[in-house]
């Protein structure tokens, strides 16, 4: 068995902290963008589709890590439209929440964090209050999913990436109906494991659904730079979200390293 | 350690074992019984090496925190086809083995 480290890409160049003033964040050159349009469309489908998936369940967005030596630490995010740069709180995990506002929508807003674009990724954050740490309810994520393809908060990958990922795009919410999705979830702390626990039934996730799949595809290390899992792979897993006889209320325990 | 090590390989169907006429050859990183193995491993105490030396190599994952995964796999199962259960480790970034489990597949 050759080993060889991971390849930690670092192609983060000094993308310099903000000042405190969320103005410099549009003077940051080549940042990671998202349309204010598409999230507020995420927000929608959220509002529309919570009964059935999380009637109990809070959205917020998140900005996570893409490159190993990326830190959302001190990240700053604002709503930059031709009229107005509106700052966006950001909590120390990163998470933060978006307004409907029908003047950045007119304007095409986007929504610009200070970071170059390549080093941080988003995804949807939906959860059910008062569950442990370690556990998600997977109707949260059943809806994480399709707020996540809805808003595009998905980054781009190039054709032939893990074969699977060239499917997953052009889809939208549908795509998270599927057995067997691979929409990548990522836990708080590096992953041990991942068990489905509905009543009496439990099921361990096999590993090759864990480390976005690593274990189940030689060549991974050679792609892991175009995935947006790359600083996040030890956390990463997907659950099988539309099989349908796990209903939304399963919990999924994670058990981290 | 070698009365271990002598235990695993015949657990694990090495070489040193030929496999029932039944039952075709091991591949790299398959085992016969996931669960068997796991009782031979002590957690704090059973290096990659000695895994290694008693199994072969193993599908593995390296982090860069030093962490590695290794997976064992049994071969599918024939009747009725399902694949089989597999054996993963885990090994803290000083080479000793940290958690195990035995997943058995649906």
């Amino acid at each position: 068995m050759g080993y060889v480290p991971i390849s930690l890409l670092v192609l983060l160049s000094g993308a310099a902290m903000a000042q405190d003033d969320a103005v410099v964040v549009t003077a940051l050159r080549d940042p990671v963008t998202k349309p204010y349009r598409k999230m507020v469309e995420g927000l929608e489908l959220f509002e529309e589709r919570r009964r059935e998936l999380a009637p109990e369940a809070r959205l917020r967005f998140k900005v996570l890590p893409r490159k190993p030596d990326a830190k959302v630490e001190g990240v700053e995010l604002e709503v930059s439209s031709e009229s107005a740069a509106v700052p966006l709180p950001v909590e120390e995990n990163g998470t933060f929440t978006l307004e409907h506002d029908e003047t950045a929508l007119k304007e095409r807003a986007q929504v610009i964090p200070n970071r170059k674009a390549g080093t941080m990724t988003w995804r949807a954050d939906v959860r059910t209050p008062g569950l442990p740490e370690n556990t998600r309810r997977l109707g949260d994520l059943r809806l994480e999913c399709e707020v996540g393809m809805e808003a595009g908060l998905i980054s781009n990958y190039p054709p032939g990436f893990f074969g699977w990922l060239d499917e997953l795009f052009p889809q939208g919410p549908a795509y998270c109906r599927r057995e067997q999705p691979r929409y990548l979830f990522f836990a708080e702390r590096p992953l041990w494991s991942v068990t489905l626990v509905d009543g009496d039934r439990r099921e361990v996730l096999s590993v090759d659904r864990l480390y976005a799949g690593a274990t189940a595809n030689a060549e991974w290390k050679k792609k892991l730079a175009y995935c947006d899992c790359e600083a996040l792979v030890d956390r990463a897993y997907f659950v099988p979200l539309g099989d349908t006889s796990w209903p939304d209320e399963t919990l999924v325990v994670l058990e981290y390293m | 350690m070698k009365r271990l090590l002598f235990s695993l390989a015949l657990l694990s169907g090495c070489a040193t074992n030929p496999p029932e006429p039944a039952e075709r050859p091991l591949g790299p990183g398959e085992v016969r019984s996931a669960a068997a193995l796991e009782r031979n491993f002590v957690v704090g105490e059973t290096s990659k090496s000695d895994v290694r030396a008693a199994l072969g190599p193993a599908t593995a994952v390296d982090f860069a925190s030093g962490y590695e995964v290794w997976v064992y796999r049994e071969p599918p199962r024939k009747e009725p086809p399902a694949p089989g259960a597999e054996l993963v480790l885990l090994f803290d970034p000083g080479g000793l083995l940290a958690k195990t489990r035995v997943a058995p597949r649906p």
